[in-house]
């Protein structure tokens, strides 16, 4: 069946569910008639080297190359839906067994000013090491971004995407498999849509996965940013951490619902989800829901938890101590929240690149 | 030039928090270039006379005046004072997490000093002299603000500032507290070395005399219920080490 087949035989997504719970799925469709799958554009993808400009050797993006298939432990409608949006936009980004790159590599998805979808596979080989930062920017309406595919054995990624859409919608799914022993930082950095609805999912079906899935969440003014994330734990010896940090300002709202499956078997998995909201603003709203579900007795540790306040008055006044005015000692708070996630999601030059950016997006919310 | 005005002028000060009275009329002078010390037991107001200089925005001031160079303190914002020359050493610093402290001190001098003196070699140069002479490592530099500091390097991190921010006030609440002797010489040399032949003022609060045998104050004064009851040369600092604060508070209430 193919994929807009399999959307319309699909009942209705249902707000009883833990992911629609907060943003039905009529929010974050590009028309509402949720019977429509759209044309979408295709977006303008460029893969670069951070630091230099010198050729790419042994990654490189591919078109029209169908990869991994959606996940079984990803929601049909919205995989379905966009893969169908995006029947004209299917890409691959293959990087060959044992590359590796000292300095970033970063793809850019343009969207430019139409509705646009893109299903982008990673087929990431055997004892790769390296970044991947991946910025989508543009002023589309409506823009659908669905992942898949597969983390090979033994590689080290630090893989960051950067929702930076002028407006719009953002609809993005995750539906990836961390293979053995590999070590993933899965960062997410969002401040710039209208609307974002992420629904990320990492599957750990192999011994020894080791995955980091850390947020830096800014919102302001109207926005509505929610991210699911779901992280299951299938094979043994697994870690993962989920550390989310969202600060939401004006009248926005952020959500963040967190699922850890540990399956049966799983023995000596380790993993642990925190939240953590900075509200800036009365009518600002932050919701975080953490769930677990353990079916294995045999665990190292699941834990999970979620914390929620106001900018510290003691860190403000210590801040205007040193000569920050109030504005600047409050930005340099926000700064600081959202860096304790940011700084975890690579190297120093990743680092530095991402604090950049979200200093300008700080600069952008305050104008 | 230096102003005839005293650094500090604190007259007929009252305070408190949520209607609690605490401070209850002080006065106190620092000329340019002095050291003074304010002594007392906890909850004689001590820390209370540095936050209200400051200006934390828990504390209210009923009356009284505090003038810095003569220009009105109570009417300026905390930022404000900090840019015209108030400098306060915590007790207990705040930590930030996700704020590193070179980036954090860059902006600090910045904001006091002038975006030129936090930028070139000549503001490395300063801030690794400085680091130095505190015994600092600089691994410090891409910390987080006193996040996992220990004690010692919590008020050893304040006394950089100091050194960095040349302010025309210091005040240094309980800087003492949680040094080691080693550390406490460390701090001294730094303060006097912020102070001392300069325009500065510096206002050293403390339980104990430890740290005044380093930084000899010009004056010291003694503080019980929210009232200055003496004040004297350093050797009240030595008196009130081997007679405890008992016998002036039988003064004062003798007085009262």
């Amino acid at each position: 069946m193919d994929a807009a087949s399999l959307y319309k035989s699909l009942d209705q997504p249902d707000r009883a569910d833990h992911l629609w719970r907060y943003t039905p799925w009529k929010r974050v469709h590009p028309s509402g008639d949720l019977d429509e799958i759209p044309i979408a554009a295709s977006p303008k993808l460029t893969l670069t080297n951070l630091d230099d400009s010198s050729a790419l050797v042994g990654i490189s993006v591919e078109e029209g190359v169908v990869g991994a298939e959606v996940l079984p432990e990803s929601d049909e409608v919205t995989a379905s839906f966009i893969r169908a949006a995006a029947k004209e936009s299917v890409y691959t980004l293959r990087v060959e067994n044992n590359f590796v790159s000292n300095s970033p590599i970063m793809l850019d998805i343009d969207t430019g000013d139409s509705n646009c979808a893109l299903h982008l596979t990673l087929d990431i080989g055997r004892n790769c090491e390296f970044e991947l930062i991946t910025q989508i920017s543009g002023a589309a309406p409506w823009t659908g971004f669905l992942r898949t595919g597969r983390i090979g054995d033994g590689s080290i990624l630090n893989d960051v995407v950067i929702g930076h859409t002028d407006t719009g919608i953002l609809l993005r799914v995750d539906s990836i498999a961390i293979g053995r022993d590999a070590q993933v930082k899965a960062g997410t950095v969002s401040s710039g849509s209208e609307r974002t609805k992420a629904d990320l999912r990492y599957k750990m079906g192999e011994t020894g996965g080791h995955l980091n899935v850390l947020g830096s969440i800014l919102s302001a003014k109207e926005m509505h940013l929610d991210h699911h994330i779901e992280i299951h734990h299938d094979a043994p010896e697994t870690f993962s951490r989920l550390d989310w940090h969202s600060a939401c300002g004006g009248n926005s709202r952020t959500v963040g619902t967190g699922m850890l499956r540990v399956a049966k078997g799983a023995r000596g998995a380790d993993a642990g989800q925190l939240f953590h909201n900075l509200l800036l603003s009365d009518k600002a709203e932050a919701d975080s829901i953490p769930e677990l579900e353990v079916s294995e007795h045999d665990v190292v540790g699941c834990g999970h938890g979620t914390a929620n306040g106001p900018v510290d008055e003691d860190q403000m006044f210590y801040l205007e101590s040193r000569g920050f005015d109030t504005e600047e000692a409050k930005d340099a708070l926000i700064a600081a929240f959202l860096n304790s996630t940011l700084v975890e999601m690579g190297s120093e030059a990743l680092h530095s690149w991402l604090a950049e950016h979200l200093q300008e997006e700080l600069e952008d919310l305050n104008s | 030039m230096a102003s005839d005005k005293p650094v500090l002028e604190i007259s007929n000060l009252h305070a408190g928090i949520d209607d609690t009275p605490i401070l209850r009329g002080i006065n106190l002078e620092i000329p340019a270039g002095e050291i003074h010390a304010i002594m007392g037991r906890n909850g004689s107001g001590k820390t209370t006379t540095a936050n209200i200089i400051m200006g934390h925005p828990d504390f209210d001031v009923t009356d009284g005046t505090v003038e810095l160079d003569g220009g009105d303190l109570l009417e300026m914002e905390p930022w404000e004072r900090a840019r015209e020359g108030v400098f306060l050493s915590f007790q207990y610093p705040q930590a930030v997490p996700g704020l590193q402290v070179g980036n954090f001190l860059r902006k600090t001098v910045a904001a006091i000093r002038g975006e030129d003196v936090a930028k070139g070699a000549e503001f490395r140069k300063t801030l690794k002299d400085a680091m130095t002479e505190l015994d600092i490592d600089r691994s410090f530099l891409g910390r987080y603000v006193n996040d996992g500091f220990s004690g010692g390097e919590k008020k050893r991190f304040e006394i950089l500032q100091l050194m960095l921010l040349q302010p025309k006030l210091a005040i240094l609440d309980e800087t003492d507290s949680g040094l080691d002797i080693d550390g406490i010489r460390t701090v001294a040399k730094g303060i006097n070395a912020a102070v001392r032949g300069t325009d500065s003022g510096a206002l050293i609060i403390t339980h104990y005399s430890r740290i005044l045998e380093h930084v000899q104050p010009d004056k010291v004064h003694v503080l019980i219920k929210g009232r200055i009851v003496k004040s004297g040369g350093p050797e009240l600092a030595l008196e009130l080490e081997e007679r405890g604060y008992e016998w002036l508070e039988t003064e004062a209430e003798n007085s009262a």
